[in-house]
């Protein structure tokens, strides 16, 4: 891929983000409801000061007004202070990130060593009694409301097996100090594997319940790219030439097949990350996911505008990424 | 008159190449066992959520205190009227799933009715078009793929409160760009056939052509990605449900039965159980369907 | 505890680890809400308030019977109707060893109710709880005197609900840093905000002891506390069973039985402040007629729902008042729950066939608005419930005088003062803040308005009473209940018990 498209890959980013400022902010707007209302609720309060703190979050000004001036200062990477944690958006936003992330990393690991040697499996042995299982266990998959799967995992495995935690992201008897904020990558470099299996308890089920549909997905393709390409010409020629069929498969067969696999799995982390707020919820799971949904019913306009663009961001940076891995791993393909 | 005659050459000719494609593939689909069991299950919740009122065996809004959190009849404490238990205000669990269908299957087919219009349309135009048409549809698609699905839909409940009609409007404005781009696509691919330049030489309008050459032969795809997105929107409808942004109570939904059961899940497991089950049994019965759909239709699937 | 200390040493031996020492001993508490920021002048948010309450200490707080006394103030008087003098209480440090000064307390009132004085222009959220104080000086080095512009007699109510900072501290940290540090004077010191994880907290060795009146005083008991941020109820409960915390808030009242019988937990129940109502649009046709408002309170049995719904954790109320609330009346006349009777007043009001109505509430109260909508159908009254969200429901209901449209909604309102002042006047008072009802009567506007400044205290009370008689009589709202506070408790708790203002206050707390 050359510079230029590459500039003009970025280029096209701004519309997107353009686009997505004035529909969250116009979709605010005509939202009913007044965030200083909200924020004083049944507690004392004279008409003036609600006026001043209305003024103190520049809700004072008309809608289009308000828009320039987020628009201005969004430009400048200062995306305003959240009305109720009254600090930078941003910095509110970034401490929840490594959570969402994390976790979404997490489900992404597990969906892809369950779907890739289920996808491969299920192509060698078409029509087999496992092919037939992992088919229905991929449709089962898309088929699971992730919300309700959730909670009946919780209950199974950490209300009446007691086997894992119920909330949170780590105890607290495996404190450490953090590096990355990655629980898991960070109890490593701290040299304290007992903390790390107190995380990994911890991230078990959330990561199972986000993943199993994004499973589902990437062994259907596995499967489907891996019949393609056994019927290539080549891999044919191959066979017939004698070479051993493990050898044809892992060395030929395998490469090309994972080549849509992997770029769907980019292109699907971004609804991963969109989908963590009902796997957050379930779990109690403090990332960004919940913070966005609480802040949707708060009325906390800076926030969920910031978290969005964030959204916004990731969606075409990961569809980006995902056409550049489909390009490099596949010569024959020009972007 | 004549260009009418002349006109109507070659579309008999490619709906009657299409006519038996389509009953190929129509056998083919039938013979699929486990795609046509799918389809009875679904069937069968069609006429559960048509007859309910003859099927439920109880008012599924009627309270009851006393039978509050009553657990289903095969456990102590349970009675054979109230198969399934009772929720924390006493009403059929039974009697409210079987209500609860009508939800979730009229919104996912509105949902995707109303999407799939709008898409064709959408799509048609910017494929035939090309151009700015492409270029304005094209970004918007981009920009609302962009926003996740359920910020979107939550964004929008707030912004128009609860009801069955905003619910619909709030999925339908993101789930339209899913069948545009199918149809952009496949209309970029096949406005350069043929018979379609065959009809503009002749001198055929911009609106029979798309309407009357391209949709038909594009039809298949877009039927085939409807019926995976209805499971899909059935899923999304019962999340939003779950988060409190559903239809309005006491009207059973099964998203907000799970929502309401979730309190109670260590002392009455039953409550969210049986209808995130219902969930679970549509939602699969739809998909296994279109995937025998899809298997029989989309010639690019077929192995 | 021990459950988890073995559980670990398990997987630690699995894991070939050695387990350091002895574990301090640690409370838990399982709480439903984060903070939204560490600096007590900048939220508005009884959560917040009860997590930062633990790390910073009040000039004054309130013992177990919720009667208002000197923490860090020594003592307190009325010098005039509008001047008190507070006597800040020597040797008292801050977390970081610096001494609390009266200055230290006049610059955290001067932050609270100066305009702009947080910086960058930014006035304290807080500063109408403060109400009419108009200026705050020290006098002969350890008194702060606060001038009132009117009489209020209520200031040493509103003083718990605020915490004293260290100046130095502020302005060294600016209000941006007190967000997320903490230099308090109270019994706990931050040791890591997990944010929407949990708040490490562990004791502070230098603390002076807290209220001189409130026992055991000195530093708190155990070494380290932590809120544990779970905001689901299911949640919830399951941890405070698995022994992971050892005290949760909002137990829901259906979990109440299997905590009470599981072996190792217990359930606390304390009188709550938050009143249950339903509003009835008076400025709508239907609920303008009193005998049809008459008629709603005769078709609801609260005791049913009291019994059946909130397990008997509740108080029913005639009045808006909770019975602990200062000058509540016992005296007022009961709607006897009677489906008969409201029927026939619909049908003298000119409704013998009924009427349609919907009722409006937010996702949170559904269950028990369903219930009330079921009886109140049951009386002639056919309800639908509409739930909404709470910012479409407060713009709605709440119109300060504007035009209301809807039929009845159902609501509360938290008076955690336990003054009449904080909940009758709101939502009582002709186009006050909270009156969803649109209410309005001159006469109980002026007994609000001329108890709010009376001084007398038997005066004042006779001045809330006879409102309350007033709007028994004319039914602006269904009076429902007051809520019981209910916490699931670990056995191996001792020494602390619920507060009727929802606070939870750590300090006493031991576990075995």
């Amino acid at each position: 891929m050359s510079l230029g498209k590459l500039a003009e890959r970025l280029l096209h980013l701004v519309p997107v983000l353009l686009g997505v400022s004035v529909i969250v902010f116009l979709m605010m707007a005509l939202t009913p409801g007044d965030p200083v209302d909200i924020m004083i609720g049944d507690q004392n309060v004279t008409p003036e000061q609600e006026q001043a703190m209305r003024e103190d979050l520049g809700l004072d000004l008309p809608v289009h007004r308000q828009f320039f001036v987020f628009l201005g200062n969004a430009v400048q990477g200062d995306f305003g202070t959240s009305f109720y944690h009254r600090r930078p958006v941003l910095d509110v936003i970034v401490e929840r990130l490594p959570a969402t992330i994390e976790l979404s990393l997490v489900a992404l690991i597990i969906a892809l060593v369950t779907a890739i040697p289920l996808g491969v499996l299920a192509a060698i042995r078409r029509n087999s009694i496992l092919d037939k299982m992992a088919t229905v266990g991929s449709l089962l998959g898309v088929s699971l409301p992730g919300f309700w799967f959730g909670i009946l995992l919780l209950m199974l495995f950490a209300v009446h097996l007691q086997l894992l935690p119920v909330s949170g992201r780590i105890g607290f008897d495996s404190e450490i100090e953090p590096i990355t904020h990655f629980l898991l990558i960070d109890t490593l470099l701290r040299g304290r594997p007992d903390a790390f299996w107190d995380a990994f308890k911890h991230i078990l089920l959330p990561a199972i319940t986000l993943g199993l549909p994004m499973t589902a997905i990437l062994m259907r393709v596995t499967r489907t790219s891996m019949l393609e390409v056994m019927r290539q010409d080549y891999i044919v020629f191959a066979e017939a030439k004698g070479l051993k069929r493990g050898r044809i498969l892992f060395r030929h067969a395998l490469k090309n097949a994972l080549i849509p696999t992997v770029s769907v799995a980019a292109i699907e982390t971004g609804s991963l990350l969109g989908g963590n707020m009902i796997v957050e919820t379930v779990f109690g799971w403090p990332g960004l996911g919940r913070l966005v949904v609480e802040s949707v019913f708060l009325r906390n306009y800076p926030l969920v505008q910031a978290a969005v663009l964030f959204y916004a961001v990731t969606y075409v940076l990961l569809n980006f990424i995902a056409d550049i891995l489909y390009t490099t791993l596949n010569p024959r393909v020009k972007l | 008159m004549t260009s009418a005659a002349l006109n109507s050459a070659p579309v008999a000719a490619a709906s009657g190449a299409g006519q038996t494609i389509f009953r190929r593939n129509l056998r083919q689909f039938a013979s699929n066992r486990l795609a046509m069991a799918s389809v009875g299950i679904v069937v069968l919740f069609v006429l559960l959520a048509i007859f309910a009122p003859f099927i439920a065996p109880h008012d599924p809004n009627e309270t009851d205190l006393f039978r509050r959190l009553q657990p289903p009849a095969w456990q102590t404490g349970g009675e054979w009227a109230y198969l399934l238990g009772c929720d924390a205000l006493g009403r059929d669990i039974l009697s409210r799933i079987i209500y609860g269908s009508r939800i979730s299957i009229f919104i996912g087919a509105a949902v995707i009715f109303v999407a799939t219009t709008v898409g064709i349309a959408a799509g048609l135009a910017a494929g035939y078009f090309r151009g700015w048409v492409d270029v304005a549809i094209s970004r918007l698609v981009d920009i609302l793929l962009s926003f996740p699905y359920l910020i979107f839909a939550i964004g929008l409940m707030a912004m128009m409160g609860p009801g069955l009609v905003n619910i619909i409007l709030a999925l339908a404005y993101k789930e339209w760009v899913i069948p545009c781009r199918v149809v952009r696509g496949e209309t970029l691919a096949t406005r350069e056939l043929e018979y379609v330049e065959a009809a503009r030489a002749l001198g055929a309008s911009s609106g029979h052509i798309m309407v009357k050459e391209i949709l038909p032969n594009i039809l298949s795809p877009v039927i085939v990605v409807s019926t995976i997105r209805i499971a899909h929107v059935i899923i999304l409808e019962a999340s939003l449900s779950f988060l409190g942004l559903g239809v309005q109570p006491p009207t059973a939904s099964w998203g907000s039965m799970v929502a309401d059961g979730r309190a109670h899940i260590l002392g009455a497991w039953w409550v969210s159980t049986f209808p995130g089950l219902a969930i679970l049994v549509l939602v699969l019965a739809i998909n296994v369907a279109s995937q025998g759909l899809r298997d029989a239709f989309d010639p690019r699937f077929q192995e | 505890m021990v459950r988890l200390g073995r559980v670990l040493f398990a997987t630690a031996a699995a894991l070939g680890v050695s387990l350091s020492a002895v574990q301090a001993s640690e409370l838990r508490v399982g709480f439903t809400l984060d903070a939204m920021t560490l600096d007590p002048a900048n939220h508005r948010n009884r959560e917040t308030e009860t997590i930062i309450r633990n790390m910073y200490d009040g000039l004054v707080t309130r013992d177990g019977d919720m009667k208002v006394v000197p923490e860090i103030a020594e003592s307190y008087e009325l010098v005039s109707p509008t001047v008190y003098d507070f006597r800040i209480r020597d040797g008292i440090t801050f977390h970081d060893g610096s001494p609390l000064t009266a200055e230290d307390v006049r610059f955290t009132l001067e932050r609270l109710t100066a305009e702009g004085a947080m910086g960058d222009g930014q006035t304290s959220p807080r500063k109408s709880l403060l109400g009419p104080v108009e200026s705050i000086e020290v006098r002969d080095g350890n008194t702060v005197r606060i001038t009132l512009s009117e009489p209020w007699p209520i200031l040493p109510a509103m003083l718990p609900f605020q915490e004293i900072v260290s100046k130095a501290f502020v302005e060294k940290v600016g209000t941006e840093g007190l967000a997320t540090q903490v230099n308090g004077a109270g019994p706990f010191k931050l040791v890591d905000w997990r944010k929407g994880d949990a708040i490490i907290m562990e004791r502070f060795e230098g603390y002076y002891g807290g209220a001189p009146s409130i026992e055991p005083v000195g530093k708190a008991c155990v070494e380290r506390a932590i809120f544990k941020i779970i905001p689901e109820s299911a949640s919830r409960v399951a941890a405070l069973l698995s022994g992971d915390v050892d005290i949760i808030n909002e137990l829901p009242p259906f979990s109440v039985e299997q905590v009470k019988n599981n072996p190792g937990t217990d359930v606390m129940t304390v009188n709550g402040t938050r009143s249950f109502f339903v509003a009835m649009n008076m400025e709508g046709e239907l609920f303008s007629n009193p005998k049809v408002r008459q008629a709603a309170a005769h078709a609801i049995d609260k005791d049913l729902i009291i019994d059946r719904i909130l397990g008997g954790n509740a108080a029913r109320i005639e009045g808006i008042l909770s019975p602990d609330a200062f000058a509540a009346s016992t005296d007022l006349p009961v709607y006897e729950y009677d489906p008969e009777k409201a029927r026939a007043l619909l049908a003298e009001a000119g409704y013998p066939d009924g009427v349609e109505v919907t009722m409006d509430t937010v996702g949170a109260y559904k269950d028990i608005a369903e219930a009330v909508a079921s009886l109140l159908t049951k009386g002639g009254f056919n309800t639908r419930v509409a739930v909404g969200e709470g910012a479409q429901m407060t713009q709605k209901w709440r119109t300060k005088g504007g035009p209301k449209s809807g039929d009845m909604y159902f609501t509360s309102w938290g008076n955690g003062s336990l003054d009449p002042f904080d909940i009758f006047t709101p939502t009582h008072r002709t186009n006050d803040r909270g009156n969803s009802a649109g209410y309005s009567n001159p006469e109980v506007d002026r007994l609000l308005d001329e108890a709010a400044v009376e001084l007398d205290t038997e005066k004042r009370a006779a001045l809330y009473r006879k409102a309350e008689q007033i709007v028994n009589a004319e039914l602006p709202y269904l009076y429902l209940w007051v809520p019981q506070d209910i916490y699931g408790v670990s056995k191996r708790l001792k020494g602390w018990r619920p507060s009727a203002d929802s606070r939870i206050n750590l300090h006493d707390a031991c576990v075995d």
